[in-house]
């Protein structure tokens, strides 16, 4: 969204020409200067330059709207505000789904099934609005070259067989998902950008980025100096571009990222399994109580990107076959833990074993503790890292591990999550 | 009358005329009138009209701020800012720890800044905030309404929904209770429909949208007189990226700051806004700090700072110039945001949410 010129906001043309001659093209400069500075470059007085900013403000600012009539919006198509997941207790703790028109983020250590659950929401989006999809296309940007056609097909056939009943049908479903290969930052950012025009052709529902963290860790090592900043405007540029499409076109996006390890003493250490490359996650209070070196896995790409999704799940590894799908961050559901398996129709909850969070505590979605799957880890890291699988395959004795006053959450929250269930379990 | 010619606000070059034409004092000005203005100074006799009227529109003003008339006047005693403090009202946030060390509540003609994590309860906060000012007075609420400026796009409605569910039920419950007339007559009109109406709800996508929104706000709350709260959630979202020159961005957060506290001051009103975290990186360990940096923090007069510890939501006030810093932990149920229960009791938490300290001046009682 190029800065709106002057031009357009109705000013008149001397004036306008007068401000090119001091570079002043666009609301956005006039905006940026002082009120003297405009009275200035203006020649105007101060009342007239107060005018005149309340005219070019006019032309820049958003159009008002009450909650009611959002409310009303809402009511009126009710689908249109969540994309069901098809998973009930999920739907029934978000309100409906993954919500429209703000950013939804699935983390995960790998292998736990993020792919799988974007196939899925695929297949959903594409359903007739009676069956609680959004009856649209799918915009899939892939990263990792993780698509796959032919487990997209199986599970539209296994989840959905009474609809998918014929070859025909499965196809137009796949005919309606837009894949798209982008290995580099620069390509994704640009694809985005063309996103706006291709939404309204080709009638999009769903916009998916899988993954956003694989692109920018390959791309930027924070252990350089510029790359910080770099790679944080990279992402707070694709985040508000998203939002502005999400918001737009009333659309859920889905994005997922990784996992990285942070030590609660202090910075994050390179340990992750996909690149190099890491982050910095803090510890907010990390007093002197741990001395011991004790590391926990949690969401990649920092604080910052942790602002800027509005929802956060979190799958995570359990007994497997079973893992855990976390609610870590939403604003309108509370904290809540699904256990689910991936199965040949997608995903499955396990109906009995819900728990959703009766006391209304939580966690911090960007230190929340993530557990990775114990035997995946151990013959990959080194060092001191396999603490951390060994930790996770400790039976579970109450936290008197000197973490840090932090939010070393780590055992303790598996502790509070998986008691009522290994009472119901065993 | 003996102001001084360069401090009027006449366009520049129009003033450095008449400075150079030997012009000094206002009265002058008014003396020559239009014509003889004109003459001397080469400008048309429109012109000329157009800054006298301006010189005199400003020696009016001036003359009723010397005389001190009651409705211009900026100055006044201690006496009367503690009367004033003391009949205002406070924005209750229904966690009575909370307003506790707040003193009541969010206070009205400040700026109240809450900074936290990702996922903390900001936005929560805020939403509860909005329904909160609208609770009619007989209830002990302001029966405002509230401005909900939104740069992050975490505002959704369900969520609100709920929210002032909650709220009206409680009111309810207290009507009940206390069978009252005024009560079921405010019961009338503070309904989930009313509530959601009177929230103004603005989605500004960039800084620039949020500099022109708060440029026209003055004139949307002399409109809308009844505004009492004025929500920013997400000021750091905007310019925390894509600003590689840091010094425009610290001074349009200054004039957002100024342009804010005369907001609050004029129409009498909250301002709320919501901070960031970021990561500062020291020598051997790094901390969260509030975004935005250090000259920020003395835009907002009263700084609440949410953190979490362990499972538990803390509230910390951080900055504030009559209560004392304290810590106190909450919650966010489906109703909103409540006080932390004790864990035996099973009652339903709105039975305890109000203070039963509070100041004698609010008709509930509990």
């Amino acid at each position: 969204m190029a800065p709106k010129k002057l031009r357009r906001a109705r000013l008149s043309q001397e004036l306008c020409e007068r401000l090119s001659r001091y570079q002043i093209t666009t609301c956005q400069d006039f905006l940026c200067l002082s009120l003297l500075d405009l009275m200035k470059v203006t020649g105007q007085s101060y009342r007239n330059v107060q005018k005149l900013l309340c005219k070019v403000s006019l032309a820049c600012a958003p159009k008002m709207q009450t909650a009611y009539e959002m409310k009303v919006r809402r009511a009126v198509n009710p689908s249109s505000a969540f994309l069901s997941t098809s998973l009930h207790g999920l739907d029934k703790v978000l309100h409906g789904g993954v919500p429209c028109g703000s950013l939804t983020e699935i983390t995960s250590p790998p292998g736990c099934g993020k792919t799988q659950f974007c196939i899925m929401m695929s297949v959903l989006a594409t359903l007739p609005v009676s069956m609680g999809g959004l009856d649209g296309a799918v915009i899939y940007i892939d990263t990792e070259s993780a698509f796959s056609a032919e487990r997209l097909v199986e599970i539209a056939g296994n989840r959905f067989p009474a609809y998918f009943d014929s070859d025909e049908k499965l196809f137009s479903m796949t005919r309606s998902i837009y894949l798209y290969r982008e290995l580099t930052c620069g390509s994704v950012l640009k694809r985005i950008k063309s996103l706006e025009e291709e939404i309204i052709s080709k009638k999009v529902k769903l916009i998916i980025i899988d993954s956003v963290a694989s692109v920018v860790r390959k791309e930027f090592d924070t252990k350089l100096q510029g790359n910080l900043t770099e790679r944080s405007n990279f992402l707070a540029r694709g985040a508000s571009l998203l939002k502005y499409l999400a918001e737009e076109f009333s659309i859920p996006v889905i994005l997922t990222n990784q996992i990285t390890t942070w030590l609660s003493n202090g910075l994050a250490i390179q340990a992750d399994l996909v690149s190099p490359a890491d982050d910095l996650c803090l510890s907010e209070g990390a007093s002197g109580g741990g001395k011991r070196e004790s590391g926990s896995v949690t969401a990649a790409l920092g604080n910052t990107w942790s602002h800027s999704v509005n929802t956060r799940l979190i799958l995570q590894y359990h007994d497997l076959p079973t893992r855990q799908i976390l609610v870590a961050k939403s604003p309108v559901a509370p904290f809540s833990a699904f256990f689910y398996t991936v199965e040949k129709s997608g995903f499955v909850l396990q109906d009995g074993k819900d728990q959703t969070n009766l006391t209304w505590e939580g966690t911090n979605p960007a230190l929340q503790n993530i557990k990775p799957a114990t035997l995946h880890l151990e013959g990959k890291l080194s060092s001191e890292l396999t603490l951390i699988s060994e930790r996770e395959k400790k039976p579970r004795a109450p936290a008197i591990r000197s973490f840090s006053g932090g939010n070393s959450l780590g055992c303790f929250l598996s502790d509070h999550w998986d008691l009522p269930a290994r009472a119901g379990q065993k | 009358m003996q102001r001084d010619v360069g401090s009027l606000p006449l366009a520049p070059a129009l003033r450095a005329r008449l400075v150079a034409a030997g012009f000094q004092t206002a009265q002058e000005l008014l003396d020559t009138g239009p014509c003889g203005l004109s003459k001397e100074i080469g400008i048309s006799k429109e012109e000329a009209l157009e800054a006298l009227q301006v010189v005199r529109q400003e020696c009016h003003s001036d003359a009723t701020q010397t005389a001190g008339a009651p409705g211009t006047s900026r100055k006044c005693t201690a006496l009367e800012l503690l009367e004033q403090e003391q009949a205002q009202g406070f924005i209750i946030t229904f966690c009575s720890a909370l307003d506790n060390i707040l003193g009541g509540g969010v206070q009205l003609t400040k700026i109240t800044e809450i900074c936290g994590e990702p996922g903390v309860g900001k936005t929560q906060l805020c939403m509860q905030l909005a329904v909160d000012v609208q609770i009619p007075e007989c209830f002990g609420g302001l029966a405002g309404e509230a401005v909900f400026i939104d740069t992050e796009g975490s505002f959704m409605v369900d969520r609100v929904v709920d929210v002032a569910t909650a709220c009206v039920q409680h009111c309810q419950l207290i009507a009940e209770a206390h069978q009252e007339e005024d009560h079921l007559k405010a019961l009338e009109t503070f309904s989930l429909e009313s509530i959601l109406s009177h929230i103004y709800y603005f989605r500004c996508r960039d800084y620039i949208e949020l500099l022109a929104q708060v440029y026209l706000l003055p004139d949307f709350l002399s409109e809308h007189s009844k505004v009492r709260l004025v929500v920013i959630d997400g000021i750091a979202f905007p310019f925390r990226h894509d600003f590689e020159d840091l010094s425009l961005r610290t001074r349009l957060l200054n004039g957002l700051a100024q342009q804010l506290i005369i907001i609050a001051n004029d129409h009498k009103a909250a301002v709320v806004l919501t901070n960031q975290m970021t990561t500062r990186i020291g020598q051997s360990q790094s901390t969260l700090v509030p975004a935005l940096g250090e000259s920020w923090g003395h835009a907002a007069t009263v700084r609440l700072i949410f953190h979490w510890d362990n499972n538990q939501r803390l509230a910390t006030l951080y900055k504030s110039p009559s209560q004392k810093e304290s810590t106190i932990p909450y919650h966010i149920t489906p109703h909103g945001f409540r006080d932390v229960q004790p864990p035996a009791v099973t009652q339903n938490p709105e039975g305890t949410e109000l203070n039963p300290r509070k100041r004698p001046r609010r008709e509930e009682e509990k």
